[in-house]
């Protein structure tokens, strides 16, 4: 659905692609209005996790004007100025704090102050990058284009399962001026395989299962594969039971592609077998090597949006197939920035087989429209 | 005398044949000394004599390379950059329009009857300028340095520098420093040699020390004929094709634009109907600085912000001679372009055009072309009615000198012919392109324009063509000729329609092979609006899993946008497969494992990253021959292999391993260059030793500009606009809609039109901090909440600043005003600008003579942002006052501090203090006196104490924010915009005076004159003094009676009176007579009977001693009777 531009004012419809639109306006400073959220559906209006981000948001900005209608179907968002700082957030259990966490990573650079966030809630959900995971593949990839690492930093203190959560996280993120252009067209081969298994309120042996499982899959392709348990006692473990593993590659090149799976929620009925979370782990990870690319599909959207709040230079990474949020979020990028990407998809043998055995990597290349941190403070 | 001889020969030196010497001086003779160097002969003078010296120059030579360097810059001019900005500053009557003059002539052999506005002009085979002269107002003054890269400075000598000139250059420190030549005029008007010399001396210090040392200033000696020498312009000139220039950090991160030409394309009945209605304006320039993006905002200097509308570029209408070879530039490559000042052709007014054929020399050579033009031209005016019209009307007005293609009307012919003919229509653009000058611009016809993609009415045609344009850049070494041919058949063929279908199924067997249509399924129709486009396109789209025909396409589309309504409300997820679960593939078995297998370490590596190969090329390098036998032995071993497992097999056939000649080339070439950049770098003369970080630094820089300006190269022109922006050196066309009616009514091209785009968020208008200092040539100080006109940025605003002084807490304190010599605090309410931005204030800019006068110098202060926010926290010291209403030990009850309990509530626990000293607490609220409270001190304290309290007070900055609109003043009037008034102007103009507080008036002193009192000796001490200093009787009892006496009223006796005081008198004299005799009888009496008392006493005394002794003397009798017995 393309922006309808009123007075410089975004236009969208659905509450689809939701928090998108609030990063990109809080990015970019321009105002967006939201309409017609679910508004034909039985419960209307916005759910209460998106309320939830809204006053994540509303915690590290200064001057954000939020204004919702009576029913909640359709929201004005005029964001103000990126502050960071000491931030402490309960996030809805709806949605992990992996929801929130991209969120708070893709800003971290542009604040005022260095970002230190305390985020609470469910760690591992089904629909969102686990906080493993943002720490496995994401935080290198902000490394990239930062540089230089004084504090990043992503640290689980407690995990939680779904529905209760209970886990909560430690995010730090420095401030930049500018980012950095960034050229990134190799990945390089898997040198190395690294895991963690948790098992919170279950038995430590589901634990040891999922490794061995996720071990012997990953060990017909490396030898190097070393994947750790994370036995959770107490409070540490949250307030649900599950289980659940998170696989990390390692390239030569330092790109980290993460695989995860985790256990059904309890009271679904149905149970899931340890090894076949562990295989399908595996399963799932060797499917994101096989896509390549410089970073992991789960963050090729955070990576273009880096690339295109760069300086007036050009940047290019070479990424696998793009995924459809990916192909949304650059849509919404160029609504709000005016950046358009050059994309280009790269053959390595023209005459080869057929398409389901290379799979595609696109090159996508971009001039940045020279981003400044407008919030931070110079003396 | 032999004997002799030989009795004076010395012995002769015989050198040494054996022995550690003679062994080290063969050695040394074993090579030949003759063409050694000094150092290599004798290595011991050279070697280091003392430690700490040599330490010393090794740090002397390190400091001095590390001052040379400097951080380095991403280099982003592009390969044909835009003019270059030569503004002409000066005071009045200084000579710069004749300077401007001359400049023309001799650069382009042509003398300019009048100039106006920006004049582009081609200097050399690699070089344009845009020469633009500033009036003497200071607005334009800010334009122009903001947007000049080369500033000609000029003086009078026989007046020395102006006002101006300081201004100026302080106007261009604070905004990014151009370069600036200095030209000194008038010097024939000292006629004196020795003081002409003294004068050049002094200017061309003072003018140093303002710009820096050793800054060209150039003398212009004299007019002659109304022109300066032409060897000194010559001069000039010459240094004005050379100059290099540095990149300055504002504009190498915004765009802008300095308008040379102007058009008003709102309709005419609009007009009519109401004369002040929104005009739609189109301005047109080279895009300079950075590249600039389709829709941005961009912010018109002396108008405000506005968005473009439109913005599509343009051919060149003043290009850069084509790449001849000939070292010099040709006579028609010599071009002028200055619409505003009526060169190149034609002149256009609002509503006429003119043109004019003197002095135009390349209408000469082509006066049919232009006749034809002319008369195709009186056409369309005569017809014009419609906007359509109305913009091909403009579009006639582009063209220069004839040298120039005109754009919209090849755009319309092309239409024309292409629907009718094929043939015809390139015959016809082939006629046109002859007719023009052989180094037009580079239009092609199979190129396409680009604004094609800015107007509605269109057909497929373009899309197709789009297609095809990104299909061959992205396919460029598999571009098949059939293909091609068919293609630009099919894009000028009038049935393309029919074969659509057909050219769809290969469209989509094209893309399934090569994905070529990755950006349209991202962007969609993004260079083309319509919507025609997007019906056509829909079914190779579409096309992804069905070829068929028209049903299945309706279909799909119809999923799609069912689709995109379930999209409308999902969650959203970013992982790959966001919600549905994939089957994913089995990768454990093997056949799927090959496939993954080469993605690890332990896997087969490609041809250029395997050690093995790589030794196998190098070996095949050496000779053919040997190429081939390894290359057999390869073969053979792989298929030896592939018996032993088929495996193996299937990883070699992923991986080229045929070493071509030409790969082997390309590697030598590629060690090659590796080899020479390590070995013989250049331009490594000046920084030796061991400097790899700053080296990569430098290299990294130079790869980013290289690929920055490689990386587009071969794209389509539309779409490399779309990626890159509209790259600096493009000559662009803004439309611009909405623009207030006075832009067009006031217009006046010597005020320079700069166009800036602004950047993300920059539109945004917030609380700017920034710390500023008072210019220490501005007479007065500033007043807090004064309006002050800055120039930040690409604006020019009013506001309403607050000073401020940041304490060591990091507080910001309200200053009311600016301290003296030291940087303050400033917020604003102003657009959001990135920090480090340098800024200028002044408190007018109107140009009365008269403020100037008073004012002297108008730059009251310059500084630069500190940090934006949407509020700010400015604080104000507050004294809180109370007295005590009744007091305890060390509680006492205080009131009048607060008016109500709440306040009190508020203020719990903070600290007081009364005017002596002692300290206390605020406790709790009383009751009774509203706002009264109990509080407690560390002493008892008075009830004439004064109780206060320290607090601080926010002051809120005002939210006011006025754009200076100078180009939209009227005609003549334009310098003098007047923004808000400050408090003390408008009082004075009004004659309204302060009130005077009258505790605070002067009243007269009256001082009385001391009394002392009369000295007085007590009687004690005037006794122990000696005579001499004693006080003298007399003069005590006259002092004495004096002061009994004076003042008291004279009684004045009667008869009868006297007679009763007389009596009185009489008796009391009588009294005294008696008393004294009675006194002297009394003191006799008491005298006699004292005598007589003694005597009696000593006689009784006398009677008792001799009883005593006749006592004594009987007892020592008895006593010495008795003892002779005892």
């Amino acid at each position: 659905m393309p922006a309808i531009i009123q007075n410089d004012v975004l236009i969208y419809k659905g509450s689809n692609f939701f928090r998108q639109r609030l990063l990109l306006s809080t990015l970019s400073g321009r105002a967006v209005k939201i309409e017609e959220i679910r508004s034909s559906h039985d419960d209307p209006g916005l759910r209460e996790y998106e309320v939830n981000l809204i006053r994540l948001l509303d915690k590290i900005t200064n001057g954000t004007r939020v204004e919702l209608s009576e029913t909640g179907t359709s929201m004005y968002f005029q964001p103000g100025i990126l502050i960071g700082g000491q931030v402490t957030h309960s996030c809805c259990p709806q949605r992990g704090i992996g929801y929130y966490l991209e969120v708070l990573l893709a800003l971290g650079p542009f604040c005022k102050e260095p970002i230190n966030a305390v985020l609470q809630g469910v760690t591992h959900h089904d629909l969102d990058v686990s906080v493993d995971k943002v720490k496995a593949a994401a935080l290198p990839v902000l490394l990239k284009f930062i540089l230089v690492d004084d504090g990043l930093e992503l640290k689980v203190v407690r995990r939680g399962a779904p529905p209760l959560g209970g886990g909560e996280v430690v995010f730090k993120c420095p401030v930049r001026r500018h980012l950095r252009p960034l050229q990134w067209c190799k990945w390089g081969l898997v040198k190395r395989i690294r895991g963690v298994v948790y098992a919170l309120r279950v038995s430590p042996t589901m634990a040891n299962r999922v490794v061995e499982s996720a071990k012997g899959v990953m060990l017909k392709f490396l030898p190097d594969v070393y994947i750790n348990t994370d036995q959770c006692r107490g409070s540490n473990a949250g307030k649900s039971p599950g289980f659940g593993v998170s696989l990390v590659a390692e390239t030569n090149d330092k790109t980290f592609y993460c695989a995860e799976a985790k256990s059904l929620e309890p009271g679904t009925g149905e149970s899931t077998l340890p090894e076949d979370l562990g295989r399908e782990c595996a399963m799932k990870l060797l499917d994101e090597i096989h896509r390549g690319g410089a970073v992991d599909s789960s963050f090729q959207w955070i990576l273009a949006l880096w690339m295109a709040l760069g300086q007036k230079d050009v940047s290019e990474c070479v990424v696998g197939p793009l995924s459809e949020y990916t192909i949304r979020f650059l849509q919404h990028l160029k609504e709000f920035f005016g950046v358009m990407f050059k994309m280009e998809v790269l053959r390595e043998d023209e005459d080869s087989d057929d398409e389901t055995v290379i799979s595609q990597k696109v090159k996508m290349t971009c001039v940045g429209i020279g981003y400044v941190n407008i919030s931070k403070r110079t003396l | 005398m032999a004997d002799t001889a030989i009795f004076d020969k010395k012995k002769s030196h015989r050198a040494k044949h054996a022995g550690r010497k003679a062994e080290k001086k063969k050695k040394k003779n074993q090579v030949d000394q003759s063409n050694l160097s000094a150092r290599q002969r004798n290595p011991k003078a050279f070697a280091i004599q003392s430690v700490v010296r040599a330490e010393r120059q090794f740090r002397r030579k390190e400091d001095v390379i590390a001052k040379k360097q400097h951080i380095p810059q991403v280099d982003k001019t592009p390969l044909e950059p835009p003019p270059i900005v030569v503004a002409i500053v000066g005071p009045p009557r200084v000579g710069k329009t004749t300077l401007i003059n001359n400049l023309i002539k001799s650069f382009i052999k042509t003398n300019v009857t009048n100039t106006n506005g920006p004049i582009t002009i081609v200097t050399s085979k690699k070089r344009r300028i845009t020469l633009i002269e500033c009036n003497n107002d200071i607005n334009s003054m800010i334009d122009i340095a903001k947007c000049a890269d080369l500033v000609l400075l000029l003086c009078d000598a026989s007046f020395g520098f102006e006002m101006e000139i300081f201004e100026f250059l302080n106007i261009c420190q604070v905004h990014g420093m151009p370069k600036v030549m200095g030209v000194l005029t008038h010097l024939d008007m000292i006629k004196n040699a020795k003081k002409l010399k003294m004068t050049k001396k002094t200017l061309k210090h003072r003018f140093w020390t303002e710009v820096y040392q050793g800054a060209k200033l150039f003398y212009l000696s004299g007019i002659i004929h109304g022109e300066y020498l032409r060897n000194e312009i010559k001069n000039l000139s010459r240094f004005i094709s050379v100059m290099k220039f540095r990149a300055l950090s504002w504009r190498t991160s915004h765009a802008y634009i300095l308008a040379d030409r102007m058009e008003d394309i709102t309709s005419q009945d609009n007009i009519r109907k109401d004369p002040k209605v929104s005009r739609d304006i189109v301005l047109y320039g080279y895009v300079r600085g950075v590249p600039l993006m389709k829709d941005s905002m961009v912010h018109v200097a002396g108008v405000g912000d506005i968005k473009i509308s439109d913005l599509s570029y343009l051919p060149d209408p003043c290009p850069l001679p084509s790449s001849e070879r000939k070292r010099h530039l040709m006579e028609r490559e010599r071009q002028i372009y200055a619409p505003f000042s009526g060169v190149g052709g034609i002149v256009y007014d609002k509503d006429a055009v003119y043109i004019e054929l003197k002095g135009s020399h390349s209408h000469k050579t082509e006066d049919e072309e232009t006749n034809e033009k002319k008369t195709l031209l009186k056409n369309v005016v005569d017809t014009k009615e419609t906007i359509d019209e109305q913009m091909k009307e403009t579009g006639f007005k582009l063209f220069s000198g004839g040298a120039v293609i005109y754009p919209d009307m090849v755009k319309d012919d092309e239409y024309l012919k292409q629907n009718k003919n094929n043939d015809e229509s390139s015959a016809e653009s082939d006629v046109e392109t002859d007719s023009e000058s052989e180094n037009d611009s580079g239009i092609d016809h199979t190129e396409k324009l680009p604004w094609d993609n800015n107007f509605d009415s269109e057909n497929g045609e373009d899309v197709d063509a789009d297609d095809k344009d990104n299909m061959s850049n992205k396919n460029e070494q598999s571009s098949d000729e059939d293909d091609q041919s068919s293609d630009t058949n099919e894009e000028f063929g009038a049935k393309w329609k029919e074969k659509l279908s057909e050219r769809a199924t290969m469209a989509y067997f094209d893309r399934q092979k090569t994905s070529k249509n990755i950006m349209k399924l991202i962007y969609g129709d993004f260079e083309v609006g319509n919507k025609v486009k997007d019906q056509n396109n829909d079914p190779s789209e579409e096309s992804e899993e069905e070829i068929g025909g028209l049903f299945k396409r309706v279909t799909n589309s119809q999923k799609r946008k069912q689709k995109l309504k379930d999209q409308l409300d999902t969650d959203e997820c970013s992982y790959f497969y966001a919600l549905n679960k994939p089957l994913i593939k089995d990768w454990t078995n093997d056949a799927n494992r090959q496939i993954l297998i080469n993605n690890f370490v332990t896997g087969k590596r490609s041809a250029d990253e395997d050690a093995e190969e790589l030794l196998k090329l190098d070996d095949a390098s050496d000779g053919d021959d040997e190429m081939y036998g390894d290359f057999e032995d390869l073969e053979t071993g792989e298929k030896h292999k592939a018996k032993e497992a088929e495996n193996d097999n299937e990883v070699g056939l992923k991986r080229k391993a045929e070493p071509i000649k030409s790969e082997i080339l390309d590697k030598k070439m590629k060690l090659k260059a590796k080899f020479d950049a390590e070995y013989d770098n250049p331009d490594d003369h000046r920084i030796k030793g061991d400097h790899s970080y700053y080296e990569n630094l430098k290299a990294e820089a130079l790869k980013q500009s290289e690929l920055n300006k490689s990386v587009f190269e071969n794209l389509d022109e539309g779409l490399r606009v779309e990626v890159e922006g509209f790259r600096s050196g493009l000559y662009v066309r803004m439309l611009f809609k909405g623009m207030p009616s006075e832009f067009v009514t006031n217009f006046d091209a010597s005020y320079p039109i700069l166009i800036g785009s602004l950047n993300m968020a920059e539109q945004n208008i917030g609380f700017v901090s920034c710390k500023v200092k008072k210019h220490r040539w501005y007479k007065r100080i500033l007043k807090t909440n004064d309006p002050l006109i800055i120039s930040l940025g690409w604006r020019r605003f009013q506001t309403l600043p607050i000073y401020s002084k940041i304490e060591d807490d990091l507080k910001c304190r309200y200053l009311k005003y600016t301290p003296e010599h030291v940087t303050c605090n400033m917020h604003f309410y102003g657009p959001v600008t990135p920090q480090n931005t340098g800024f200028l204030a002044l408190q007018t800019v109107t140009n009365s003579s008269t403020e100037i006068k008073q004012l002297g110098f108008r730059i009251a202060a310059t500084g630069s942002v500190n940090e934006i926010n949407k509020s700010t926290q400015i604080m104000k010291k507050l004294k809180l006052v109370g007295t005590p209403l009744k007091i305890y030990k060390k509680t006492a009850f205080v009131k009048d501090m607060f008016t109500s309990t709440l306040e009190v509530a508020k203020f719990e626990g903070a600290r007081i203090k009364t005017v002596s000293g002692i300290r206390g607490q605020i406790k709790k609220a009383l009751n009774k006196p509203e706002g009264a409270f109990r509080a407690t001190f560390e002493d008892k304290i008075q009830m004439s104490d004064i109780v206060f309290c320290r607090t601080w007070f926010k002051v809120d900055v005002t939210k006011f924010y006025a754009p200076v609109v100078n180009l939209l003043l009227p005609l003549g009037n334009k310098n003098a915009w007047l923004g808000m008034k400050t408090k003390g102007q408008l009082k004075r103009e009004n004659n309204i005076r302060n009130e005077a507080n009258t505790d605070s008036m002067y009243t007269e002193i009256v001082r009385q004159p001391k009394v002392f009192k009369p000295l007085v000796i007590p009687k004690q001490l005037q006794k122990g003094l000696p005579y001499k200093l004693k006080p003298k009787n007399n003069r005590i009892s006259t002092t004495n009676k004096k002061g009994k006496h004076e003042g008291r009223i004279a009684v004045v006796k009667s008869q009868y009176e006297q007679k009763v005081s007389k009596v009185m008198k009489m008796v009391r004299t009588n009294y005294n007579k008696k008393k004294k005799d009675q006194r002297v009888a009394a003191q006799e009496r008491t005298s006699k009977f004292k005598r007589q008392q003694e005597e009696d006493e000593w006689r009784k005394l006398k009677r008792q001693k001799e009883l005593k002794k006749k006592i004594c003397r009987q007892l020592s009798k008895m006593s010495s009777k008795k003892k002779p017995q005892m």
